[in-house]
C-alpha cells in the first residue's frame, strides 16, 4: 500500500496556475469518483485558495503518481507539462508528515492561521461521504486532527494577532477582557478604520458610534454597522461614553489633543480608554498616551505588536515542527501494525476453527466429558495454539512496515493456507 | 441623665451603620446602591444624636466636649450635619462613601463612654476575641488580595503603555478583570475590617473600661481603618485606578503590618484588629 500526496502550494506556484487547478466545491464529488474509479483505493481532494492537494492511496502494484498526474492534466484541462514543474510529491512517511503540518497549519501562508483545519475537515467529510475513505487514509486523517489540536492547545502557535485590525482587537480584550459591552467611535470614515470597527464589533463590540465631517457618510457607515451616527460638532460631547476610539480622519492636525482625553477621563472616572490612530498624518496628539488610563496606539504601534507577534509565532512554530515530527513516527507504528493486523485476525480464526473441530471430534468419540474433563481439554488444546500461532504472529509485527513485509505476509497466509 | 444621653447616641449609631453598608454595598456593586434608605436612617440617627447631645450638655451643665468621647460625639455630630447641609445644597450622594463609615465609627467610639458590667462568662469573652480576630484575618486576607491584583494591574498597565510585551509564563488578566477583582477585595476586605474595629472596639471598651481610648494599638488600628477609609473613598469617588490605586493599597497593607506588629509587641492582651 502506498500513500501518496501530489499538490502545489502558494509556495511552489503562481495563483495564475492555483486557480486553475482549484476544484469547485460542487464537483469535488464527482472528481473522487473519477480517482477511485482511475485506481486509487482512498482518495482526499484539499482545495483552498493557497493549494490544491490530492491525497490517494493504491495497493501494489498500482502507479499512483501516473493516475494523479493523469487526473490533475484531464479533470481541470491544464496540460502536464504546466502542471509538473510546481508539483510537489510525497509518499508514506514524508506524506504523513506533511499532512500533519498542513493540518496543524505549520504549511500555511500566515503560519497558525486556524481555517486551514476546518477546510481539510470539510474535505475529509466529503471523501467520507463519497465511500472514498476506507481505512489507512481515514487513519492518518482522524490522527492529522488530534495532531492539529494539541498544537494549537500546547503552543502559542495560533494566539497572537498577525494583522493589524486583529492586534487592535487583542489589545481591546487585554484592556476590557470581553468587549460586550465596549462602545466603540469612528472618527473618520477610512477603509483601515472601517475593518478594525468590523474585527471589534464581531468580536462583542455592543455600540458603534460613526462620526464623520460629512454628516451623510457617517449616516452610510453607521448603516454598516447597525450604530449610530454622530455629527462631528458632537464628537468632544460622546467621548466620555466610548471605550474605543479608532480615528482616521484626513485632517492635517491634531483633532483631539491632551486636555482634551483629561477632561474625558475626569467624566469617566478614570475608566480606561484604548485610542486607535490609524490616520496619516495622525489625528490624535501622542501626548494623550502620557495620561493615566488612556492607551493610545498609532498605525506603528500596532505594526509592531504584528511583528513581535509573527517573530514569537515563528518560535512557536519550530517547537511544534518537533511535535509534529514525533507524532509522524508514533503514527507510522501504528499504522504498521493496523497493517499486518488483519493477517493476525485471520491467522488466529483459522486455529481456533481447528482447534473447535478437534474439540468436537473428541468428545463425539469419547462420550459425554465431564467438566474437569473439559476444562483440561480445553486449556490443552488452547496452549497448543497459542504456542504455534507465537512464532508467525511475532514475525508478522517484527516485520511491519518494512519492505519484506508483503511478502512475510504473503508467506504466513500460504503456509497456514488463509484466506486472501 | 448622663446614662439616657448615651442610649441615644448608641440609637443614633445603629442607625449610622446603615450609611456603613450603603458605602460597602456601594464599593462592591460598582454603584450607588440603597442611598436613599442610608440617607434617611442617617438624618433620623443625627437627629438622636443631637439629642443625646443636648441631653448631655444639660446633665453636665457645660458644653458636651469634656472627654476625649464627648468631643468624638459632637464632632461626629457636626460632621453628620454638615454632610446633611451640603447634600441639601449640592446633592454630594459621592462624599456618602466617606462620611457615612466614618461618622458611624466616631459615634461608635462616643457611645462607648460610660463603663459596663463584666463579661457575663468567659465564654463570651472568648467567643468575641475570636470572632474579632477571624474578621482581622479575613480582612487582612482581602487586602493581601487586592495588594496583589493591583500590582498585575500596574505590570499590565505598563506593558500596554509601553506597547511592549514581556514574555512571562503566563497571561496577564485583562485590566477590566484586574479592576474588578481589587474593587471586590477591597470592599470585602473594608467590610472585614470595620467589623473586626466594631468587634474590637466593644472587647476593649468592656475589658479595660474606659481607659481603652488612650491604649496607642487601638489608636493605631483607627488609624489603619482611615487609611482604609480613605482608600475606598477615593476608589469610590474619584475612580483611582492603576498607579495611585497601587500606592493606596501598598500604604494601607503597610499599616496593617505595623497594626499587627505594634498588637504583637504591645499585646497586653487585646488582639491586633
Amino acid at each position: 500500500m502506498t500513500l501518496l500526496v501530489t499538490g502545489l502550494s502558494h509556495k511552489t506556484a503562481p495563483v495564475a496556475l492555483r486557480e486553475r487547478l482549484a476544484f469547485p466545491e460542487t464537483g469535488q464529488a464527482e472528481a473522487l469518483r473519477d480517482l477511485k474509479a482511475r485506481g486509487a483505493s482512498e482518495a482526499l481532494i484539499l482545495s483552498t485558495c493557497n493549494r490544491v492537494e490530492v491525497v490517494v492511496t493504491a495497493e501494489e502494484g498500482t502507479d499512483p503518481r501516473g493516475i494523479v498526474t493523469a487526473f490533475l492534466s484531464e479533470q481541470r484541462g491544464v496540460p502536464p507539462w504546466e502542471i509538473e514543474p510546481h508539483l510537489y510529491r510525497y509518499e508514506n512517511r514524508e506524506a504523513i508528515h506533511h499532512i500533519f503540518r498542513v493540518a496543524a497549519s505549520l504549511d500555511s501562508m500566515i503560519v497558525g492561521e486556524p481555517q486551514i483545519l476546518g477546510q481539510i475537515k470539510a474535505a475529509y467529510c466529503l471523501a467520507r461521504s463519497q465511500g472514498a475513505l476506507s481505512g489507512w487514509l481515514e487513519s492518518v486523517l482522524t490522527r492529522a486532527f488530534s495532531v492539529a489540536k494539541r498544537v494549537r492547545s500546547e503552543t502559542g502557535i495560533g494566539q497572537m494577532a498577525v494583522s493589524v485590525s486583529y492586534a487592535a482587537v487583542e489589545l481591546a480584550r487585554k484592556i476590557f477582557g470581553s468587549l460586550e459591552a465596549s462602545r466603540i467611535l469612528l472618527a473618520g470614515a477610512g477603509k483601515m478604520s472601517e475593518l478594525a470597527a468590523m474585527h471589534l464589533r464581531r468580536s462583542g463590540g455592543s455600540h458603534v458610534y460613526v462620526a464623520n465631517r460629512t454628516f451623510e457618510r457617517a449616516v452610510e457607515m453607521a448603516k454598516a454597522f447597525r450604530g449610530a451616527p454622530v455629527e462631528w460638532e458632537r464628537l468632544h460631547a460622546v467621548l466620555p461614553e466610548v471605550d474605543i476610539l479608532i480615528a482616521s480622519t484626513a485632517s492635517q492636525e491634531y483633532i483631539l489633543g491632551k486636555s482634551d482625553f483629561e477632561r474625558v477621563m475626569a467624566a469617566r472616572k478614570n475608566r480606561p480608554v484604548f485610542v486607535i490612530d490609524i490616520a496619516v498624518p495622525r489625528n490624535i496628539d501622542p501626548a494623550v498616551n502620557e495620561i493615566e488610563g488612556v492607551f493610545l496606539y498609532d498605525i506603528d504601534d500596532l505594526q509592531q505588536v504584528v511583528e513581535t507577534n509573527l517573530r514569537e509565532r515563528r518560535k512557536e512554530a519550530e517547537r511544534a515542527e518537533m511535535m509534529v515530527a514525533a507524532e509522524v513516527d508514533r503514527a507510522l507504528a501504528r499504522l504498521r501494525v493496523q497493517q499486518v493486523a488483519p493477517t493476525i485476525v485471520s491467522l488466529q480464526e483459522q486455529l481456533e476453527q481447528i482447534r473447535a473441530a478437534e474439540m468436537e471430534r473428541m468428545r463425539r468419540k469419547y462420550g459425554p466429558l465431564t467438566p474437569a474433563q473439559e476444562q483440561a481439554w480445553e486449556a490443552l488444546t488452547r496452549g497448543i495454539v497459542n504456542k504455534i500461532a507465537h512464532g508467525p504472529i511475532s514475525q508478522l509485527r517484527a516485520h511491519a512496515g518494512r519492505p519484506e513485509e508483503a511478502h512475510v505476509i504473503e508467506t504466513i497466509r500460504k503456509v497456514f493456507q488463509l484466506e486472501p | 441623665m448622663a446614662e439616657m444621653s448615651l442610649i441615644w447616641l448608641r440609637i443614633a449609631t445603629v442607625l449610622y451603620s446603615v450609611g456603613l453598608l450603603h458605602a460597602i454595598l456601594t464599593l462592591v456593586r460598582g454603584r450607588e446602591q440603597m442611598f436613599r434608605p442610608a440617607l434617611g436612617a442617617f438624618g433620623l440617627a443625627a437627629v438622636f444624636h443631637f439629642v443625646s447631645i443636648v441631653e448631655r450638655g444639660i446633665a453636665s451643665g457645660r458644653c458636651p466636649i469634656g472627654t476625649t468621647f464627648e468631643t468624638l460625639s459632637m464632632c461626629a455630630f457636626l460632621v453628620s450635619a454638615l454632610f446633611l447641609f451640603i447634600h441639601w445644597r449640592y446633592r454630594a450622594e459621592g462624599l456618602s462613601a466617606f462620611i457615612f463609615p466614618l461618622v458611624f465609627m466616631m459615634a461608635l467610639v462616643g457611645s462607648l463612654a460610660g463603663p459596663v458590667g463584666e463579661w457575663s462568662s468567659p465564654e463570651v469573652r472568648n467567643a468575641w476575641l475570636t470572632a474579632h480576630i477571624a474578621m482581622v484575618m479575613l480582612g487582612y486576607a482581602a487586602l493581601v488580595f487586592t495588594a496583589a491584583a493591583a500590582l498585575l494591574y500596574l505590570a499590565q498597565e505598563r506593558d500596554l503603555k509601553r506597547k511592549k510585551q514581556r514574555t512571562l509564563p503566563f497571561r496577564l488578566p485583562p485590566l477590566a478583570t484586574l479592576d474588578e477583582l481589587i474593587s471586590k477585595s477591597m470592599a470585602l476586605g473594608f467590610a472585614f475590617i470595620t467589623l473586626a474595629i466594631v468587634l474590637g472596639t466593644v472587647w476593649a471598651f468592656v475589658e479595660l473600661k474606659t481607659a481603652w481610648l488612650a491604649d496607642p494599638k487601638i489608636l493605631i488600628s483607627f488609624a489603619t481603618w482611615g487609611i482604609y477609609l480613605a482608600m475606598v473613598f477615593f476608589r469610590v469617588t474619584a475612580g483611582w485606578r492603576g498607579r495611585k490605586a497601587a500606592l493606596l493599597v501598598v500604604v494601607a497593607l503597610g499599616c496593617s503590618a505595623v497594626t499587627w506588629v505594634a498588637h504583637a509587641r504591645l499585646g497586653s492582651g487585646t488582639p491586633a484588629p
